[in-house]
């Protein structure tokens, strides 16, 4: 099926070259395949440029496109220096411990899976302290000043297939126990970008304790067990994890074909949908069903508008020392309540803790208090710029 | 030389003596007008000549940009657009941002985008831990895995390799993403501006890893940044030795702290989320990494509850940007000649073919291709159209050099359904109303 339509395209081009010949010797070689010419379109301009048309291999790429070489010094319609390109001096080779400092990737078969344990039990601790303000209680999700944060549980596998269309209002849940593949993501993923607003400040076992915990909300049992609180997840019985929808990929990535599989999949456009082009009575004498905007969304910041009028430069008052580390450091947790945290500009909020006095609120927020981690998270800021960023809250606040 | 100097000279010394003379003249006339009868009050060039109502009175009144100094060249060192231009602007939505503003997409304004260059502060940013801001003297780039010799370079070093320029678009593969269920957004901006396209200049992986030898059992390689999300996506090794880039500059400077700066990785026509931005390793490995973006997200998830994995480039797609709902026909008379034209683009080869339908898909026409006609890269067309002041429905269809179509919104979503999030590539429509009012609209059957 792929292989006519190819061919389709390929004579239609043919045809298309023809015609431009055609009508630069002024013959008389048009055919019923030519395209429509209409009143307004007078002349049919319709070529890829020689070096364009001939670059093109034929072969196709790992991603089911066109490769191009370089032939004659260029690529497609790129001049390239053809000169040798080997032999380089520059760099240098890293240390061994450099190498293992960045890579910390952990790989389904345990490459680079630390030694260690951690307890449901604790990750639930961990995760009310660091992660439930954002994910809210047993990852049922939370809001952020903007939207939704991920939802991390409560997905049942069977959902996969559901699809919303008619009065279908129910959709698949892609959770972790749901939907991913491999747990040694779920390892990574919280190791190295959680959490949010100070990622790579969990131990190995605290990772371990956190992952547990989510694996747990997730109801995946291991060898056969259910993660109770007791449960402690270590290296040995991390490797047993096979969760609920491994096999739910394709095409399969693994294993010395996994390239050769892909690049066979993405080969085939029917695998991920073709159009076919039809140029005359192509939805055969039906009226197009014309669908409109139900609820349009229209919230844009700035609000839409292509006006060209001259916008008076704003009124720009004095910085406060603390604005940008807040908006850097602070905004995250504090730009509103959703994360328990005190807003900045909220005075109520402010007053509460402002009860104990100034130096009080200082110490607590660079030693770390509750949910509040040190410095907000951002070890490099000075106590100087940490002091001047809780002033800019609370001034807010006046 | 001192001849072309004399002469230089001369010729402003020349235009000078125009200018004071120019001036008296003008304030000659100025206080001739005082005394003209003429029904236009402002300063005008042609008193004390009598003027028309009628007379567009940008022509016939000294504008004030004409009778006074402009800024000096010492002003704005880092030049920035006319402020009449401030609504041309990147856009957010909370609908596309999850949690807070840190872990979300800014939208390219696609409807006021002229040619195929993108501006760089106009380029979408999507990021996925806040925008890192990374200081280049700080900054390394590290090679290793199945290789013979690992590498490590700082900035200075990698931009002594040889370099090249290519034109690329990147788009985010939810571009289109939130209307697969039915049109929301009566917006080109946020219907289709998850992508952008730039001139990138970076080495070509290949000539870099040359010297340090893959290892035969290598078939994947690792791209991680170096930010707060630490993004990593896992890359076939054939398209690391094919097109595959480590750059530092886009449009000719270096890259903006919302690409990446100072290096992201640029794949040709592949997912945005695959061109890493903060580059800070490649590792080479035998296995594919299985990343928390390849799946949890940037899978699409087909109706048999299977999901595709893995799925790197973009299918060629097309939109037509004038006439678009920012930009409507409103202003138009019946019997205007107007062009119409849009942008289309394909990861996976070169635009070949751009259809146009005015009719909901019923009947095709095929447009012209427009300026510069690349891979992997916006291509223009252009279609000159007789207004006619009846309602249309306006379609375009791409076709690329690797045999792909784009397809209807029926044939798109017979194989993946609905609930595939991304990679949604089925032809757009406008639907023109008889006053010249464009709008959002699907096409079913």
């Amino acid at each position: 099926m792929f292989t006519l339509d190819r061919k389709k395209i390929i004579s239609s081009a043919l045809v298309a070259s023809v015609i431009l010949l055609g009508t630069a010797c002024n013959a008389s070689t048009e055919t019923e395949k030519a395209p429509a010419k209409t009143e307004t379109k007078t002349e049919v301009v319709k070529t890829v440029p020689e070096t364009q048309a001939t670059a093109a291999t034929g072969d196709k790429g790992i991603d089911g496109g066109a490769v191009y070489t370089i032939k004659d010094g260029m690529y497609t319609s790129y001049a390239v220096n053809e000169q040798a390109k080997k032999d380089f001096t520059f760099g240098r080779t890293p240390s061994k411990t450099e190498e293992a400092a960045w890579d910390i990737d952990v790989m389904p078969d345990g490459t680079g899976l630390p030694e260690g344990s951690g307890s449901v039990e604790d990750g639930d601790e961990i995760y009310e302290e660091q992660c439930a303000m954002c994910h809210g209680d047993f990852g049922s999700g939370g809001k952020g000043s903007r939207s939704t944060y991920p939802t991390l549980s409560g997905g049942e596998h069977d959902s996969l297939t559901y699809q919303r269309v008619g009065d279908n209002t129910d959709g698949p849940k892609r959770v972790i126990g749901s939907y991913w593949p491999q747990a040694s993501t779920l390892f990574w993923y919280v190791q190295s970008g959680m959490p949010f607003n100070h990622p790579k400040s969990l131990s190995d076992d605290e990772t371990y304790a956190v992952v547990a915990y989510l694996l747990s909300i997730n109801e995946i049992e291991i060898d056969g067990e259910e993660m109770d609180d007791e449960y402690v997840l270590d290296r040995e019985k991390f490797m047993k994890i096979k969760m609920p929808n491994e096999d739910g990929f394709i095409p399969v990535i693994d294993g010395p074909d996994g390239p050769a599989n892909v690049k066979k999949f993405l080969a085939d456009p029917n695998n991920y949908g073709n159009g076919t082009r039809c140029m005359k009575d192509c939805l055969e004498g039906e009226k197009p069903n014309i669908v409109r905007i139900k609820t349009e969304i229209n919230a844009f910041e700035p609000p839409m508008s292509v006006e060209r009028s001259f916008k008076e430069a704003e009124a720009s008052g004095p910085i406060h020392p603390g604005q940008k580390v807040y908006e850097s450091s602070c905004a995250a947790c504090h730009a509103t309540d959703a994360m328990g945290a005190p807003p900045s500009g909220d005075k109520a909020a402010w007053d509460t803790k402002l009860e104990k006095g100034i130096d009080v609120v200082y110490a607590n927020g660079i030693n770390g208090i509750n949910a509040m981690p040190p410095k907000g998270g951002n070890m490099t800021l000075t106590d100087d710029q940490f002091k001047a960023a809780v002033d800019f809250m609370i001034d807010s606040a006046k | 030389m001192n001849k072309m100097t004399k002469t230089s000279e001369q010729h402003l010394a020349s235009n000078a003596d125009e200018s004071v003379e120019l001036i008296s003249r003008r304030n000659f006339f100025r206080k001739a007008a005082v005394y003209s009868a003429s029904a236009v009050a402002a300063t005008s060039i042609l008193s004390p000549v009598k003027l028309n109502a009628a007379d567009d009175p940008a022509i016939v009144h000294e504008a004030e940009w004409g009778i006074k100094l402009g800024d000096p060249v010492t002003k704005n060192r880092y030049g920035v657009p006319s402020p009449y231009e401030h609504n041309n602007t990147r856009r957010t939505t909370s609908l596309l941002a999850s949690g807070d503003d840190y872990a979300s997409i800014s939208m390219c304004p696609i409807h006021e985008q002229e040619g195929i260059i993108t501006p760089n502060g106009l380029f979408f940013n999507r990021v996925h831990g806040g925008v890192a801001h990374v200081d280049p003297k700080g900054y390394r780039l590290m090679i290793h895995g199945l290789v013979e010799k690992p590498l490590v370079l700082t900035l200075d070093e990698l931009k002594r390799y040889p370099s090249v320029s290519r034109v690329h678009f990147v788009e985010c593969p939810a571009n289109g993403g939130p209307e697969w269920r039915g049109p929301q957004f009566n917006s080109i901006q946020f219907a289709k501006g998850m992508m952008s396209q730039a001139e990138w200049t970076g080495v070509m992986i290949k000539d870099l890893i040359a010297d340090l030898g893959l290892k035969p059992e290598a078939k994947w390689m690792l791209a991680e940044g170096c930010d707060n999300s630490e993004m990593g996506r896992t890359v076939p090794v054939e398209k690391v030795l094919d097109d595959a880039m480590i750059v530092w500059a886009q449009n000719g400077e270096a890259l903006r702290p919302e690409q990446g700066y100072p290096v992201r990785l640029m794949l040709p026509g592949w997912e945005g989320n695959l061109q890493v931005k903060w580059l800070k390793r490649l590792e080479f490995s035998k296995e594919p990494f299985y990343a928390k973006e390849e799946t949890a997200k940037y899978t699409v998830l087909t109706p048999s509850g299977k999901a595709i994995q893995h799925f790197y480039p973009l299918e060629v797609n097309s939109i037509i940007t004038s006439p678009c709902p920012e930009k409507p026909w409103t202003d138009l008379k019946k019997g205007d000649l107007v062009e119409i034209q849009g942008l289309a683009w394909s990861g996976q080869g070169t635009i070949k073919t751009v259809d146009i339908s005015f009719d909901g898909g019923d009947n095709w026409v095929e447009a012209s291709l427009k300026g510069l006609i690349l891979p992997k890269a916006w291509t223009r067309f252009s279609y000159m159209y007789r207004y006619e002041g009846k309602p249309l429905l306006l379609s375009s269809r791409a076709i690329d050099d690797s045999g792909h179509i784009q397809p209807t919104i029926d044939q798109e979503t017979a194989v993946v359904g609905v609930e595939a999030v991304y990679h949604r590539n089925s032809i757009c429509t406008w639907e023109v109303t008889d006053k010249g009012v464009v709008n959002n609209v699907h096409i079913r059957s």
